[in-house]
């Protein structure tokens, strides 16, 4: 695993466009706990390409993550991800058990972290327990609709213990943007907090952290 | 649009674009055959690759399997030319209402894919709205490694009978045979993939046995 265990990490989402990925990571303070993420809508909108571009935009050696959140046909996505730069790739945890598992082995052999989303999952430990070999992390996550649609749905950081308690994984929480939801998210024992929303804050974030 | 009195075939393009193209060229003409942009073909070329395809052929099926953000994920591929798009079964039910009121504000037609849904019913129950097609299937992993599941086809019947106006597409099966067997099962698009994949000639072949078939 290239991360490492006993490190917090802020984790910046790149979601809307190449040129805003630019000004954003321009406003980013130089630190090797930042990762960016090369977020889902710019996969599929520029494809492959976002990966090489904001490899070009970032310092040299930063941790990249693709967030292509696999769903099927995982060897041949896993393969795209790694050649165009990617450090660290995702897989959803709703996925069938086989595409984890495949994306998971994949993932090794292209040498770059294995990533599981807990979107949508009720109990990532179920997931967990089925799987051939561990992920290097787990994501605990709120989508954005379900946090703009339905405001009363939490993210549910009690996960964060069962799953360290039970395994030996690193754990990341999305779905949070406020420097209050970033603090809960460490004193909950995230290694890896993941933001989109305000970038401009990553200092004081990374204070947090 | 589909025509809901129409059987359609779908053929799904996962290879580089000049692999794409060339195949694309073997296809016998066919308002009744429909081709997808592949999963990882989006990711590999996105938009672009999306408008290319569109400039070969009429229908284009953007398969996003989109999992959130439904709305940027629409607009972004109604832009680049789709003529319709995939959300999960088992995205968040915000996200699948989302992707659904937006295909239809963008005048595309939305499939959503119950891949790895037990009981796509319990979905469809929860939507403000219906999709204008489900799609059936199992993910290719899955049936390389266990090959004992099978297709659902019991639920075609289901889902049709109590949401007479939807469309149902079925994804598996790769012969002239199956394909046959899809629509008396009461299904109407069948999707297509692997022996186009592995032989394009062949597929030609069936595209052409099957625009015969349902002229």
């Amino acid at each position: 695993m290239i991360l490492q265990k006993r490190l917090k990490y802020l984790h910046v989402a790149l979601n809307n466009s190449l040129p805003e990925a630019r000004q954003v990571i321009a406003q980013l303070p130089s630190s090797d706990r930042i990762l960016i993420e090369v977020g889902t809508p710019l996969i599929k909108i520029y494809g492959t390409s976002a990966i090489t571009q904001i490899r070009a935009m970032v310092p040299s050696g930063t941790y990249l993550v693709a967030d292509n959140k696999c769903t099927d046909l995982a060897e041949r996505e896993v393969a795209m991800m790694a050649q165009a730069g990617a450090n660290a790739a995702t897989c959803l945890g709703v996925a069938p058990i086989e595409t984890i598992d495949r994306f998971i082995a994949a993932c090794d052999t292209y040498k770059i972290d294995a990533m599981v989303d807990m979107m949508n999952v009720d109990s990532a430990l179920m997931v967990l327990k089925k799987l051939k070999k561990l992920p290097a992390v787990v994501i605990i996550h709120r989508g954005v609709d379900e946090s703009e649609l339905s405001k009363e749905k939490q993210i549910p950081y009690y996960q964060i213990k069962q799953i360290k308690g039970s395994y030996d994984v690193l754990v990341a929480v999305a779905g949070g943007d406020t420097i209050r939801e970033v603090q809960r998210a460490i004193f909950n024992d995230a290694d890896i907090v993941v933001i989109w929303k305000n970038p401009e804050q990553a200092k004081s974030f990374l204070k947090e952290i | 649009m589909l025509n809901k009195r129409e059987k359609y075939l779908q053929i799904a393009f996962n290879r580089s674009l000049p692999e794409v193209q060339a195949m694309i060229s073997l296809l016998p003409r066919s308002d009744k055959i429909i081709i997808e942009a592949g999963t990882p073909f989006i990711k590999q070329y996105g938009t672009y690759g999306v408008s290319l395809l569109k400039n070969w052929w009429g229908y284009v099926v953007a398969d996003l399997k989109c999992m959130d953000r439904g709305s940027r994920e629409v607009t972004a591929m109604a832009a680049a030319g789709a003529s319709a798009a995939t959300c999960l079964g088992l995205a968040p039910i915000e996200t699948i209402n989302e992707f659904i009121r937006e295909c239809e504000t963008v005048g595309i037609d939305s499939m959503v894919d119950m891949m790895n849904v037990e009981f796509p019913f319990e979905i469809l129950q929860k939507l403000k709205k219906l999709p204008t097609v489900v799609v059936l299937h199992r993910g290719v992993d899955e049936n390389e490694l266990n090959k004992g599941r099978q297709i659902p086809h019991e639920q075609i019947h289901r889902i049709k009978g109590t949401y007479g106006n939807v469309l149902i597409s079925v994804a598996g099966g790769e012969s002239t045979r199956d394909v046959v067997r899809t629509y008396f099962n009461d299904a109407d698009i069948a999707v297509i993939w692997r022996s186009f994949y592995d032989a394009p000639n062949q597929t030609a072949q069936l595209a052409q046995d099957f625009v015969k078939l349902v002229r």
